[in-house]
């Protein structure tokens, strides 16, 4: 779940807004405090505390007094606005990129992808994520 | 961004400890800052039990100063009792049992929590009836872990306290110590080789080789410093041009060159356009290969194995 | 100071060292003694040196105190200033308690004239001259005179090494020829017993312990800069 090579609270952060952005951390709810985060991850509460913190600093929660950290309203709407810009660089390029070392052209992969989005779920072998 | 106050519990400035032919500590300075977890980390005689010993007065600087809540440690109760150093092959009296060894901490160290004690004894499954002398490498070690998380000492040194413990083991360790500083925060100083089992307790690395500090960092800032650049040689080679590369190997046509300074999102595009992989570098690879850089050491490429 | 006396209880730890040892070596030796005086068909009175094992074995003591001790008293953050003192205090326990069992031993043996066989163990004439608390000022100062110097010469070997302490030792040794050889030259044999005679067991004692006091304070010394 960790990951190498990349800041650990900035992963944390991301958790966070992973579980807001699929909908399993609503607006209002209160969201995992840092001791929690720390335990789960097995990590130093002050790395959690930092990710929580800059998830305040972003907007995306907030905090109130004497109970704890809560999703701030409107934050999944802007955590997609943020993820559907660095969707691009993240997942298309990637996927471009594989894509010429097989040969595909960009018109054969939109095929390829309209394909598989009308295809049952079931019926695709579906291959890692690049 | 949210900012603790931070005070400095410990000051060394111009450390230096010679022996009759060696420097086991070269001009050391750095601070350590209160209710932090930091890493000591480096090779087995790199400096780090000599700097413990030192900063505990247990031994003693050739030159340079050493400050402990602002005082020097050297006979001083009052702050020598705010500590609790356990070093890694501790001695202890011939005839004592793990319960003297006990009973003897709670009455030295004002924090000590016996509770805590009693708890870390069940889960190390410590024998308590059977003397040290005859306990295992592991029970031993698992004495001094006790010792030092139950003390609760205001500053606590564990040096490679894990030696001897197997997996499970450690991860227990690791557990408590992190439970347990949630719970009553302290400084914590844990000198290590198994850098990647302690990276995410540790919040700060203080990277210790042949007595010289080589680094002294946040942890997440260093994290994410180096990449492997993955890929045909050639088209690595060409990427890397320019950058300062810390570590390389090869296996036929392909290479895997680690590179200092983080990717920009130029440069990632760079590397998919050029057909090449970027793969992570972990903690220890990166305090590995950059010590071994700094040292002008190259590791044999014979191996082959990409790692 | 309290922190003091629990370097006490750390060193109770040991307690084959500091109870069960010497108190074996006690019992060992009396009953030797009292062995050989009954196989000895002679009526006179009869003294020995057995008294003297358990006092020895003091030595020992004074040693292990310092190498099984001293480490462990570093990793419970304790001063060395507050070891040497616990560790002295310690000894003197360990030294009055045993000056209090030979105390009652002679006077024991002086009223059942020698245990019925006239063999005397804890009695001797020189040292009891000045009654029991006299021989109990005397026993009590050997002992710790005893543990100092076994204190002393661990902690050498400890911060110096083996060479070292082969060294002092030799040197002293040299020390004692030579004041030995002194004493020969200046024709001083007669005025040095008329001396010893005249101080009796009170007087000996007491520079004994003077002595006793300045071994203390060169172990202390050398112990400041020892690393465990």
């Amino acid at each position: 779940m960790i990951e190498e090579g990349r800041a650990l609270f900035l992963q944390i952060a991301e958790s966070v807004e992973d579980a807001i952005v699929d909908g399993s951390l609503t607006e209002e709810s209160q969201a995992p405090s840092t001791n929690e985060l720390a335990s789960f991850y097995r990590i130093n509460p002050a790395t959690a505390a930092k990710g929580i913190a800059m998830l305040v600093d972003k907007g995306v929660l907030y905090k109130r007094r004497g109970i704890g950290m809560f999703v701030a309203p409107g934050a999944r709407a802007t955590l997609l606005a943020e993820r559907r810009s660095a969707f691009a660089d993240r997942y298309v390029q990637p996927l471009l990129a594989e894509a010429r070392k097989l040969g595909l052209g960009p018109e054969e992969l939109a095929q390829l992808v309209r394909e598989r989005a009308s295809a049952p779920v079931a019926a695709s072998a579906s291959e890692g994520r690049a | 961004m949210m900012t603790t106050p931070t005070e400095t519990v410990i000051e060394v400035a111009g450390l230096t400890k010679r022996y009759r032919d060696t420097v086991a500590v070269d001009d050391v300075s750095f601070a350590i800052e209160k209710d932090r977890i930091y890493g000591l980390l480096g090779r087995n005689g790199a400096g780090k039990t000599t700097v413990m010993s030192i900063l505990t007065a247990q031994n003693f600087a050739t030159s340079g100063d050493v400050r402990v809540f602002g005082q020097h440690p050297y006979e001083n109760a009052k702050v020598l009792r705010r500590m609790c150093f356990v070093r890694e092959s501790q001695r202890y009296p011939d005839d004592a049992l793990p319960s003297h060894a006990f009973a003897t901490a709670r009455l030295f160290f004002p924090r000590w929590n016996q509770e805590l004690a009693d708890r870390l004894v069940a889960d190390f499954q410590l024998p308590m009836r059977k003397r040290i002398k005859k306990l295992s490498r592991g029970q031993l070690s698992a004495v001094g872990v006790i010792i030092g998380i139950a003390s609760r000492a205001e500053i606590t040194f564990f040096d490679e306290p894990y030696l001897g413990l197997d997996a499970v083991a450690r991860q227990i360790f690791y557990d408590r110590l992190l439970e347990d500083y949630t719970e009553a925060p302290r400084t914590v100083i844990l000198s290590s080789h198994l850098i990647d089992e302690v990276a995410n307790l540790i919040e700060r690395v203080l990277v210790i080789d042949r007595g010289r500090i080589l680094m002294n960092e946040e942890t997440d800032a260093v994290r994410d410093r180096a990449a492997n650049i993955v890929g045909e040689t050639a088209a690595v080679e060409a990427f890397v041009r320019g950058r300062e590369v810390i570590h390389r190997e090869s296996l036929g046509h392909v290479s895997s060159v680690t590179v200092l300074g983080a990717l920009t999102d130029d440069d990632r595009r760079e590397v998919a356009a050029s057909g090449l992989d970027i793969a992570p570098v972990s903690l220890q690879q990166l305090i590995v290969r950059t010590t071994q850089h700094a040292n002008g050491e190259h590791p044999s490429t014979q191996e082959g194995a990409l790692r | 100071m309290n922190r003091t006396l629990n370097v006490i209880r750390m060193q109770l730890v040991n307690r084959q060292t500091f109870v069960w040892m010497p108190l074996i070596i006690l019992g060992g030796s009396f009953a030797l003694s009292m062995l050989v005086y009954a196989m000895i068909p002679v009526d006179a009175p009869k003294y020995g040196g057995a008294a003297q094992a358990p006092l020895w074995y003091l030595l020992a003591v004074g040693i292990q105190a310092l190498t099984m001790t001293f480490p462990f008293s570093q990793a419970m953050s304790v001063t060395r200033r507050e070891f040497y003192l616990g560790t002295l205090l310690t000894s003197g326990l360990a030294a009055v308690l045993l000056a209090a069992i030979y105390m009652i031993g002679g006077l024991v043996e002086q009223a059942t004239t020698g245990w019925g066989l006239n063999g005397y163990y804890f009695y001797l004439p020189w040292v009891w001259q000045a009654g029991a608390f006299g021989a109990g000022f005397f026993y009590a100062v050997m002992a710790m005179l005893l543990f100092i110097v076994g204190f002393w010469a661990a902690t050498i070997y400890k911060r110096f090494g083996g060479t070292v302490l082969t060294i002092v030792l030799v040197s002293l040794g040299f020390l004692l020829v030579g004041l030995l050889w002194l004493a020969i030259r200046a024709d001083m044999w007669d005025e040095i017993w008329t001396w010893v005679a005249t101080a009796g067991v009170v007087g000996t004692t007491a520079w004994s312990l003077v002595l006793a006091a300045v071994l203390a304070g060169i172990a202390f010394l050398t112990l400041r800069r020892t690393v465990p």
